[in-house]
């Protein structure tokens, strides 16, 4: 089948559908406020990607997004519903951002330990829920959850009550060290910025983006990358696939459920953990702040890009970007239109919906049943069953370790 | 202050207070689980009922148009779980996480679009809900404050054994019961469990929808952005620890509303604000661990 064609057919299916779909909602939400739709739509395209700080804007709020995205999946990946990345991520951040200012020592030995603390601190808010499901059963939907909310406030009161200097007008900490802070790809004020600006020009995108984008886009490749490594290639990666799709299965393959969800939850709090952290000592927030992980919603629009990209590292980077993008571009919108950015909120969740109903095209479906090499998308497929993936026919030819992730959601 | 200044006569009324939206809310969520739907979205669906009460209240200025739009508002929204859920298949659990997330992008949005405010919409124009006093009967001490509530009040206390008879004393309840546990059985009795679930998520959205208007209309005379603030996860959890059933659906709201009325009064002790309102949240996870023995049964297939 020809490449065209599969893109065609692609198009005509579900994702592309519910998000044009979620556009056309979000429009008719612009018009009540009394907004043209285009120019809507045109203020968030060119606020997001239109020029060269946009696109830095939007990398670098795609960090977060993309990291926690890959801490909920790695979670959901092993059938376990981790909905507490909030908390993990905001409390690692405070750890982990109380030793980046506290803690007096050399920069190279208080970052690494800033790092280690702030993975352990999230690591442990995820083991406390896999502990309370392994020895009382107490669902982990739930427990996660419930978790978020003493976690924000104890942060809240932290920084409001005992950190809080009085330099800023915010509620929030001193400043981390400049020499702790993790800077922008190319410093602004390096020499070989001024090489770029030179040759690429101030507000190229090359400029911006290497300019404007701290080094945890590293930190997040690196961790992109190993997700693709341990999900097809180790032996947990596997078993927690195998796990997500059959719980009987994997018991009956000798593995023991209750330490893969330990594991499982205190790999994702880590990494939840992590990418909180890098919002604490990534330039240009380099302070703790009330409330600032929760009103950027982060945690959220993470669990509903992974839910977008059904668990697939790749498919959470290009969904992250996507849904990154909806926020720094409506931010541009709202400022310059007077509306509230909420609309990107909107429309995130009405993509997330409108795929749950699982639109399509309806002609491509009738003829797809007589294919041999492709996935039967002729077949009513159940929403966790990925589109993208090879389906399930596939699955006796395809190497084990690249199974297609199908959770168990409705199981509690 | 006296440690005892924590529990007097007053309290009862702010544990009421406290506890209705939630009752209503997850007597909602009970509805949805009995047939096999677990409503998670309970949250977004308060949130719309909020919005929609203030907003109706406002340009009609009479609370019960405005308690009946949330009513409305509550059930449409939760169309979307309903007919995702039980005709498209959908993930209840996605579905309801999205729609949660839709409810507060959505009212936020609205609320600067519709009022031209940002956080908190309040005017002298919208009409709240009164409350009904009982004469003499409200004068009891103790429990007079269970006869000073408002309509939405009396309402979500008296269905709780109205919807305990339903469930358990009438072919309705029985029909509702048997699509839930056994839809198999339930369809081969020529029952449709599809209008069924469909009926009874919308009747979950309606009541949530209800615990909104008493949040927005009953306690307080305005909308504030994402003023559920998690009320609606308590009442999925009440709905869980009560294993659906109305009597402990009431007295995990209860637990609740008590949690939150004694934090707020804490307040006055000279406890932290942000300390305190962690406390409902702390006090349901402690329960969730002491009864989760319960779950134990269900714990082989949670442990995915």
């Amino acid at each position: 089948m020809s490449v065209l064609h599969r893109f065609g057919r692609w198009l005509a299916g579900p994702i592309p559908i519910s998000v044009i779909l979620a556009l056309l909602i979000g429009a008719c939400f612009m018009l009540i406020a009394g907004v043209d739709p285009l120019s809507g739509y045109a203020a968030m395209l060119n606020g997001s990607f239109g020029t060269g700080a946009g696109l830095a804007n939007t990398l670098a709020r795609a960090i977060p997004i993309i990291g926690i995205g890959i801490a909920i999946a790695v979670a959901f990946r092993a059938g376990v519903l981790n909905l507490g990345t909030e908390g993990q991520a905001g409390l690692g951040a405070l750890a982990g951002g109380i030793v980046a200012i506290y803690v007096p020592g050399p920069a190279l030995l208080i970052v690494p330990l800033a790092f280690i603390v702030a993975i352990a601190v999230g690591a442990a808010w995820g083991l406390i829920a896999a502990v309370l499901q392994n020895l009382l059963g107490v669902p982990i939907l739930l427990s996660t959850l419930l978790l978020n909310y003493p976690a924000r406030y104890f942060s809240s009161w932290l920084i409001r009550f005992h950190l809080d200097e009085p330099v800023s007008d915010l509620v929030a900490s001193e400043q981390v060290r400049p020499e702790v802070q993790l800077s922008m790809l190319v410093p602004r004020d390096s020499g070989f910025a001024e090489t770029l600006r030179n040759t690429f020009g101030a507000t190229s995108p090359v400029t911006a983006v290497l300019t404007g984008v701290n080094w945890s886009l590293v930190i997040l490749i690196l961790v992109v990358l190993g997700a693709i490594f341990v999900n097809r290639r180790t032996r947990y990666g596997f078993e927690s696939g195998l796990s997500g799709q059959n719980a009987e299965f994997v018991r009956y393959g000798g593995v023991k459920p209750g330490p893969l969800v330990l594991r499982t939850m205190a790999l994702s709090g880590g990494l939840a953990g992590l990418f909180g952290f890098m919002l604490v000592i990534g330039a240009p927030n380099t302070r703790l702040i009330e409330g600032s992980f929760i009103q950027t919603n982060y945690a959220w629009t993470a669990l509903l890009v992974t839910l977008l990209a059904l668990y697939r590292p790749v498919g959470i980077v290009i969904a992250g970007v996507f849904f990154a993008a909806i926020m720094v571009g409506s931010d541009a919108m709202g400022r310059e239109l007077g509306l509230s950015p909420q609309i990107a909120a909107v429309i995130q969740a009405l993509v997330i919906i409108l795929l749950a109903f699982r639109v399509a095209l309806p002609r491509f479906r009738k003829r797809a049943a007589p294919v041999e090499d492709g996935p039967p998308f002729a077949q009513p497929e159940p929403l966790t069953d990925p589109h993208l993936a090879p389906s399930a026919a596939a699955v006796g030819s395809a190497a084990p370790a690249a199974l297609p992730t199908e959770s168990k959601e409705s199981e509690r | 202050m006296n440690f005892l200044d924590l529990f007097d006569q007053d309290l009862v009324a702010s544990v009421l207070r406290s506890l209705i939206p939630i009752l209503l809310a997850a007597l909602g969520g009970m509805l949805a689980e009995r047939v096999g739907i677990f409503n998670i979205g309970l949250e977004g669906m308060i949130l719309v009922g909020a919005f929609a009460g203030v907003a109706a209240s406002f340009f009609t200025h009479n609370w019960i148009v405005g308690t009946l739009v949330a009513m409305i508002s509550g059930a449409l929204f939760s169309l979307i779980l309903g007919y995702g859920a039980v005709y498209r298949k959908g993930d209840p659990i996605v579905l309801a996480i999205a729609m949660n997330i839709l409810a507060v992008g959505m009212t936020s949005f609205l609320i600067v679009a519709v009022f031209g405010v940002q956080g908190v919409f309040q005017d002298p124009g919208i009409d709240g809900i009164p409350v009904w006093r009982i004469p003499f009967l409200a004068d009891i001490p103790w429990i007079g404050a269970l006869f000073a509530l408002t309509p939405l009040g009396y309402l979500a206390l008296i269905l709780v054994p109205v919807l305990w008879v339903v469930l358990f004393r009438t072919p309705l309840g029985l029909r509702l019961r048997g699509v839930g546990e056994r839809p198999l059985a339930a369809a081969t009795m020529g029952v449709k469990p599809q209008h069924y679930q469909l009926g009874a998520v919308i009747a979950s959205g309606a009541l949530a929808g209800l615990g909104g208007a008493q949040l927005a209309l009953g306690n307080v005379v305005q909308f504030t952005e994402n003023m559920s603030a998690g009320r609606g996860w308590i009442a999925v959890v009440a709905v869980m620890l009560a294993r659906a059933h109305p009597v402990g659906v009431l007295g995990a709201a209860l637990l609740f509303g008590f949690a939150d009325a004694v934090g707020f009064r804490l307040q006055s002790f000279g406890l932290p604000q942000q300390l305190t309102d962690a406390g409902p949240y702390v006090l349901t996870l402690v329960v969730l661990i002491l009864v989760s023995r319960r779950f134990r049964k269900s714990r082989e297939a949670a442990l995915a």
